[in-house]
Formats: structure tokens, sequence, C-alpha cells
């Protein structure tokens, strides 16, 4: 069962960290009915998925589900043929990937898209900029202030930041001498210094060894655990383990359409989705999880 | 009609042979061979020298060249340097080719003297014999053609399609990973390319020799105006880049009749016109499929993952980037402080004609910055910026010899009507891939030199346009100290600019596109403020040429010369601002040196030098002041540990991240250990 694993606890263990909102909340982000067609084939079919503020949530799905076409719809790489998404109360469906930057989305990738010209530090001073002191093009070539120390404001944020991902120890290092989980780490620590209310994250564990995965595990609890800033984390990973150790809520793609959605143990008892994973025709579906097959 | 379309077809039937040499070494090493005129250049002054000079007969004279010379140099040429290049960014492998166009003439020039050759034979024997085709006379020159193209479609497609090797070829195309893991050796297969490659450039070289003659120039313009084929075929399709190369021929016949034959506009147009098609494709592709880019439709997922993280905008090596994050401030700018101060006592240690040198020096400085800015920071590989310095000066001498205007003012106006063109440019090229940027860049700067740069106004019968200089600094003295003083200025403000915010962001975009979008920087923003300060700058550093020089002469900014600045420039280094100084000096000063001081002879060395410079691109992309500053950096280093008494227990480093190995290339993934401190 090294496809679908039973977690580690029991059921109420499950999700332990996730932030599950009693009260309804309007969601940071949500798809909803999204269809993608490329030519003849339909990659997406009426899709939709929410992410509340504050929580990890996870989206799953064998080889081919459709999970990075969703990804590339939610962060404005790829445009629907027809559906919406939204990204605090705002419709961003035709928005470019940048604007949605802007309005708070962020998101890594399965391969770090590192600049490895810029040491660890300068990433995330970019991405603090970008988000604190955006500056006009004629005042940056012409004030001279590019040659004087950063604000201290500037340099306590992106302190902490690398303080809460325990980079501080390479902060000066260039990105291109940093081993696979470094990278991530700084791949998600840029995606947090442009202050997002929602990080989607792209096999974020992909090629990790145990004790890598780990540390990268537990920086997005401490991420969300974070008080100073509530961040939300849409993670599509193929170690379901660990999405259901982490995620609060987990949305499960098969062949383009959504088959389920639910708390990680309604997932995990889900018949459909073991069907989906390893094909064997099961019982109903475990009560609370919501079957859209 | 029937005449015309006859005599299209001869020069399309070379463009075809080009450009389906061209496609095929592209497909199977991803190389654009930018070097295939003058390969073909080389091979027809072989076949010359051995069929005239040396009264060879036709049949061996050929079989020598075509048959055994050319896929030899093939052979040569990929082990010797392409063999490197698979993984490199497209900018190392355009630079490269690039090296080879600018040192291969120069050593057939070395080789086989510099005479000009007018009038060359072709593949028929003399007298040529003239058949009468449906009214038409059609020479032996003509039917050889014919029958080569037909021999090269026929025989290249059933190779392609029916024979195991073509088999491999096409598995190469698909994906060179997954064909290296199935068993063939990718090597084998390259080799073999390469030598049909070079093949058909000796075969185009000798058919084209008794239509353009013997000239290097010639040769690189014709086989420049084959890259429009290329584009057709979105640099892939054989079938398509030999079937436009023939219908661009053809239409250039044809165009030819309907224009008047004493006009000094036709042979203009006509020259403009395989770089107009150019401009059709890319439009086309463009409206079609929104982008235009190299790598659409390349290899698989494995192909991929073997790319090196931002190969497609590299311009330096993770090597460099490494280094420079670890030097301190003094490591950083010593060198560069040393070299400037030197530079600000050239002028005083020589005198007369030299001083006049220095600042013209100081100005091919100004112009290099310009491609600091695009090629270096902005990591584009554009070929035009020579026609951007050429627009600056040639607007600075109108404005300021016939308009009256003064010549800081005309010199800084020149540089204020370049900077839109390169906007323009800019926008205009946001969806190509590198390759195309490059060949559109190329186009535009010959269409420029061919329909502007020849206007009477410019050109002044000959005599160009003459450019006075500032009062305060008519002397050679008082101008070469202020072309430095401008090159500072424009050297700080590009120092300023790399610090800054937007600095970051084009060191970012550089990197990686996805990266730096999804961060929210728009990277459309950055290519075209890179494309506008790259334009002005080139335009002001040609108003301060010309007023160097004292004259504004349009054929000094030819495109290809423009090739032979980057050439200079990479091998210096792209992304050092006192690289530029530094080139810009090797530049003016080596060849004036070598005349006075050296036999005549050393000067042709200097192009072979500075093209071979810019082959090691591919070994030290940073450029050979960059490595020289790494390996003083590290001697000083080595002395300074040596003479510190080590502490008991102190580890070799004090702390931080320790370089462990570097890619040789620069492309490589380095590996480092973490030092405790």
């Amino acid at each position: 069962m090294s496809t679908f694993p039973a977690p580690s606890g029991t059921p109420a263990d499950i999700g332990e960290h996730a932030h599950d909102p009693v009260v309804p909340v309007r969601p940071v982000l949500a798809a909803t009915g999204v269809t993608v067609r490329f030519g003849g084939l339909v990659a997406l079919s009426d899709v939709g998925l929410e992410v509340p503020p504050g929580a990890i949530v996870g989206l799953v799905g064998p080889n081919g589900a459709g999970k990075s076409t969703l990804f590339a719809v939610l962060s404005g790489l790829l445009h629907p043929a027809a559906g919406r998404v939204d990204l605090c109360g705002e419709d961003v469906t035709h928005a470019s990937p940048q604007l949605r930057a802007r309005k708070g989305l962020a998101r890594t990738f399965q391969q770090p898209e590192l600049f490895m010209g810029l040491t660890v530090r300068e990433h995330l001073v970019l991405a603090d900029r970008i988000r604190f002191a955006r500056r006009r093009l004629w005042s940056d070539m012409l004030s001279p202030r590019s040659l004087l120390a950063s604000s201290r404001s500037e340099n306590e944020r992106v302190d902490a930041l690398l303080e809460l991902l325990n980079l501080t120890r390479v902060a000066q290092a260039t990105v291109a001498a940093l081993p696979l989980g470094t990278s991530r780490l700084v791949e998600i620590a840029r995606a947090l210094a442009t202050r997002p209310d929602v990080v989607l994250l792209d096999e974020p564990l992909s090629g990790l060894d145990m004790r890598e995965s780990e540390d990268v595990a537990s920086a997005f609890r401490r991420v969300v655990d974070n008080d100073e800033h509530r961040v939300s984390l849409l993670m599509v990973e193929h170690d379901v383990a660990t999405v259901l150790s982490l995620s609060s809520r987990i949305f499960v793609l098969d062949f383009g359409q959504l088959i389920a959605s639910g708390t990680p143990a309604e997932i995990h008892g889900n018949t459909v989705v073991r069907s989906a994973y390893l094909g064997d025709e099961g019982s109903p579906p475990a009560a609370g999880a919501q079957v859209n097959r | 009609m029937l005449q015309y379309v006859i005599a299209g077809l001869v020069l399309g039937g070379i463009y075809a042979i080009a450009s389906a040499g061209l496609v095929i070494t592209y497909v199977s090493s991803g190389i654009l061979n930018f070097a295939f005129g003058a390969l073909a250049f080389f091979v027809a002054r072989f076949y010359y020298y051995l069929h005239v000079q040396q009264s060879w007969g036709i049949v061996p004279a050929a079989v020598v060249s075509i048959v055994l010379v050319s896929p030899a140099i093939g052979v040569f040429l990929y082990f010797a340097l392409f063999r490197f290049l698979r993984l490199s960014s497209p900018l190392i492998k355009v630079v490269a080719t690039l090296g080879l166009l600018v040192a291969i003439p120069a050593i057939a020039t070395l080789i086989f003297g510099s005479q000009a050759i007018l009038k060359a034979p072709g593949l028929a024997p003399e007298p040529v014999r003239v058949f009468v085709f449906l009214g038409v006379p059609v020479t032996m020159d003509q039917i050889i053609v014919y029958v080569c193209v037909a021999a090269t479609v026929v025989l290249g497609a059933s190779v392609l399609r029916y024979t195991d090797v073509g088999l491999k070829v096409r598995a190469m195309v698909d994906s060179p990973a997954k064909t290296a893991l199935s068993g063939t050796s990718a090597n084998a297969v390259s080799v073999g390319v390469w030598a049909v490659s070079t093949f058909f450039a000796g075969l185009a070289g000798v058919l084209a020799a008794p239509i353009i003659g013997l000239s290097a120039g010639n040769f690189t313009l014709l086989i420049a105006a084959a890259f429009a084929a290329v584009v057709a075929a979105k640099l892939r399709s054989l079938p398509i880049a030999v079937g436009v190369g023939l219908a661009m021929g053809v239409v250039t016949s044809l165009i030819q009749r309907y224009l008047p034959p004493a006009s000094s506009w036709t042979t203009e147009i006509i020259d403009a016109v395989p770089f107009m098609f150019i401009a059709v494709f890319l439009v086309y592709n463009l409206v079609r499929g929104g982008r235009v880019s190299e790598t659409e439709r390349v290899g698989g997922a494995l192909d991929l993952a073997i790319i090196p993280q931002g190969g497609s905008r590299l311009a330096g090596s993770t090597a460099g980037a490494l280094e420079s994050g670890s030097v301190g401030l003094i490591g950083k700018y010593a060198g560069p402080l040393a070299l400037m101060a030197a530079a600000f006592g050239l002028p005083m240690l020589v005198q007369g004609f030299w001083v006049g040198l220095l600042a013209q020096a100081f100005a091919y400085g100004i112009i290099f910055l310009s491609f600091t800015l695009v090629t270096g920071e902005g990591g584009m590989i554009w070929l035009c910026q020579i026609t951007f310095a050429g627009v600056g000066a040639l607007t600075a001498s109108q404005l300021a010899t016939n308009h009256g205007w003064p010549v800081l003012v005309a010199i800084v106006a020149g540089g204020l009507v370049a900077l839109p063109m390169g906007l323009i440019i800019g926008f205009l090229t946001i969806r190509l891939g590198d390759l195309y940027v490059a060949l559109v860049t190329l186009a535009f700067g010959l269409l420029m030199e061919n329909l502007v740069f020849t206007m009477g106004i410019f050109q002044n019968q000959g005599l160009g346009v003459n450019m006075a200089r500032p009062g305060f600094a008519a002397s050679d003295l008082g101008f070469a100290y202020l072309c430095l003083v401008a090159f500072v200025i424009a050297a700080l403000f590009i120092f300023n600019l790399r610090r800054s915010t937007t600095g970051l962001a084009l060191n970012a975009v550089r990197w990686s596109e996805p990266g730096a979008r999804t961060l929210g920087i728009s990277v459309v923003q950055m290519k075209i403020i890179v494309a506008g300060l790259g334009a002005l700058v080139a335009g002001i550093g040609g108003g301060f040429l010309v007023a160097a020089q004292t004259s504004a002469q349009p054929g000094n900014f030819a495109t290809f010369l423009g090739v032979v600045w980057l050439v200079v420039l990479v091998t210096v280094g792209v992304r050092s601002n006192v690289a530029a100084l530094v080139a810009g000096l090797l530049f003016v000063m080596l060849p004036a040196l070598a005349l006075a001081y050296l036999p005549n002879w050393t000067a042709e060395i200097l192009p072979v030098f500075f093209g071979l410079g810019a082959i090691t691109a591919a070994k030290f992309p940073d450029g050979t002041l960059a490595r020289g500053g790494q390996l003083f950096r590290r001697w000083l280093l080595r002395v300074a540990n040596r003479r510190r008494p080590r502490l008991p227990g102190e580890p070799a480093a004090a702390g931080g991240v320790r370089v462990a190995a570097q890619g040789g290339t620069g492309d490589a993934t380095p590996v480092v250990e973490e030092v405790s401190s």
C-alpha cells in the first residue's frame, strides 16, 4: 500500500496541525467549475476547490489526473476554457501571473525556479521589495539609494523569514551552491517574503530524502502556525502520507475530475479514492466525504 | 517570366542547400551555425586555390575540397568545439559560432592571401556552355545547381526516411537523451551530421562563388539570407526549409523584374528581400501561435531535466556566481578600480596619433556597455547594437553638422532617436525564443544597413558627414578624457542599476522567467527596459565614436562588424563594465600596435585570436578578464593564508560555504560542502 499508505495515529490525529475553521469564512483561494481543454482532450472538467485562510490544503491524484494543469490555472500560467478563479474574493480568472502575485498568490515549482546569480538573502530582499518597496524605474536608475544599506524594517522582515525557515546560516550563499532540500526552503521563503495570502506548493517533497522531507514538512507547520502573518498553503504532493498528516482538507483529482474532498480521515477511508489509486472497486465512501463521481 | 523563375531557382537552390545544412545541425545538436557562410567561403576559396591557383582539374579539386575537406572540417569542429556545447545556453552556442564566423575568414586570409577575387569559376568547365530551354538560356553552372538541389532533396529525404542512420537522426531530433539511453551513440550521430552539414556548406560555397565572387562578406550575407528559410521552417523542418529557400530565390528574382533596373534602390530592396521574409514568417507564427520559441517540441521530460536551470537565459556561469558571492568588497572592486585608474593615466602617457586612438577606444567602450546591458544583464542575444550605434552616430552628425546643434546635445539626441527603436524591437521580440531574437535583430540590422544607411544624405557620395567635437574638448587629449568621463557616467549608471531592485529583478528574469513572473515581476517590462537602455547607450556611444573619428561613415556600422564587436566583448567579459572599456582598448589598440611595431600579417591574426577567444566563452562564460581576476584573487588568498599562522584546531576555511567542485562549462550544478564556523 505504498501508494496510499495508512497515516500514522488514529483518524482523530490526522491533520492535527490543521487550522480547521469552525465558523465558515471566505476562502482565500477558490476555483469554481474550471474546465481546461487541450484540443480534443479534456484535462480538467468542472473542477472546484476552496482554500480557507491559515490552512494547509492537499491536492492529490494519480499521474495524469490534472493536478499540474489546475495549478497552472490557479497561478495564471494557463487560462481555463470555462470556470472562475477567485483570490481573496476577487475574480482573477483572466489576470496575469504577476498580477496574481501582487494580489497575494505565490507559488513554488517542482524543479525549484531559483535565480542562480543571487544569494539566498537577495532572493528574499527582492521578494520583500516587490511587496513593500515598489519603486519606480527612474528612481531606481537615477537615485544612488542602491549603494546604501537596506532599511532596518526590510532587514528585520528578511531576517525573521530566514530564521523561520532555518536559512540564516546560508543567507549569504549563492543559491547555485545549495542542496535540493535547502533550495526548496529558499523558494518557499522567497514566496513568503511577498507576504502572500496563499502559497501553491508544487510537489515540494519531490526528490528529497527522508530527513530533508521532514525538515520541509516541519517548515510548513511553522509557516501556518506563525501568528505574524496568516498564510494558507495548497500543496500538490505524491507523498500521500505527508499530505494526510499535514493537511486540514484534501481534494482528490482523477482523469481531470474532482472525485472527492474532505478531511484527511474522510479521504483515507474513501473507497472511490482508493479505487482511483489502486484500481480496486470498493465499498461506499466514508461518512462526511463528498464524492463527486 | 520563365527566365526569371529559372534564374531565381539558382539562387533559391543555393539558399535551399544552405538552409538544409543549417537545419540538420540545429535539430541534431541545438546549434544554429552562424559560421555556415564563413565555412562556405573557406571551402570555395580552397576550391579556387586548387582549381585556379594550382591548376587542378575541376573533378579532383571539387572532390578534395567539397567531399573530403568540408566534412573533415565539420568533424574537426565537432570534436574541438561543438561536442562541448550540447548543454550550453543558446547565448554560448551563438557566441561560439560567431567566434568561428570571425576567425575562419581571417584564417583563410592567412593561408590563401588577401587578394580580392571578383570572378570565380564554378563546377562547370570554362568556357561555360549555354543551353536554351523553352527559349530561355540556361548555363551549365545553373544546371549543376539544379542537379545538386534535386540530389540533396531526394538523397536527404531517402536517407532520413528509409535508412537506419536516418532513423537514428530522427530519434535524436525527438529526444537526444532517450536516443542515447537506447544504445545509440549521440556522438557518432552528431559527427555524421556535422560532416554532412559542412559538406553542404562547401557545396553551397563552390556553387555560389560564380554568382557572388570570393568575398567573405558576400558569403556571410548570402547565408544570412538563407536564415529566412530556416526561420520559416521553425528551425526544424527540412522540407519546409528547402521549399522556402527555393521559393525565396524565385520571389527575389520576380521582384527584380518589376523594379526599375537603373534605380539604386533596386539592389537595396533585392538584398533586403530575405530579411523581409524573416519578418513575415515571424509575424505569421506569432499571430498563429502567440509565441515562437526554439524550445517548443524539443525533446521530452528527460531532455528538459538534464538542461541546467537558467540555461535558456544564462549569461555568465554558476561558477562565476558562486565565486562572486564568496569574495569581499576589496576583492570585488580592487581590480576594476585599478584598471579604471590605469585608463585615466593612459592618455597622459602617449602622444599624437595614439591619443586619438585612445579617444576612439573609450568611445567603443561606451558602445560595448550596451552589450553589457542587453546581453550581460538582460541575457538577450541582440546582434543589432551596432545599428543603434550607427543610428546615434548618423543622427548626431546630421544635427551637429547640417543643423548647427551643439555637439554634446546632438550626441544625446542621437541616443534618444535610437531609444524608441530599441523599445520597439524589444517589444516585437518579447514572445520570441533566444535564437529567433538573434535572427530578428540580425535581420533588422541588415535591413537598416541596406535601406537606411545607404541613403544619400548619410553616404554623401562616399565621403560621409563631418562631425565636430565640442569646443572645450576639441583636442585629441581633451576629447579622450571627455569620452572616458562619459564612459564612467554610463558605467556608474549601470552599476547603480545592477544593485537596485530593478537590477535584482533583471537578474531574476535572466535566470528564471517562470520564477520571476510568479513573484510579481513583469518579464515584458524588464526586457523592454533593457532593450531601450541598450539602444540609448549604443546610440550615445556611436555619437562619441564619430566625433572621435571626426567623420560619420555609414560603412563603419555594418551589421557583421557588430558581430565582431560582440565577439571581442564576450572574449573579455560581457557582464563587467570595466571589461567593456578593456574590450574597446583591445579592439582599437591591438591592430594599431601590430601594424606599427610588428609584421603586417600579425594584424590578420588578431581576428583569429578574438574569434577563438569567443569560443572559449563555452569554457569561461564570464570572460577572460573575470577569469583572470578569479585566478588573481585565488593566488592572493593562497598567499595570505600561507603567511597567516593557523590557530590550533582551526579548519581550512573560516566558515560559510566552500565550493568543492565547479562545472567546467559553468553550466553544471556545483557541489558544495557547508563548513561549520
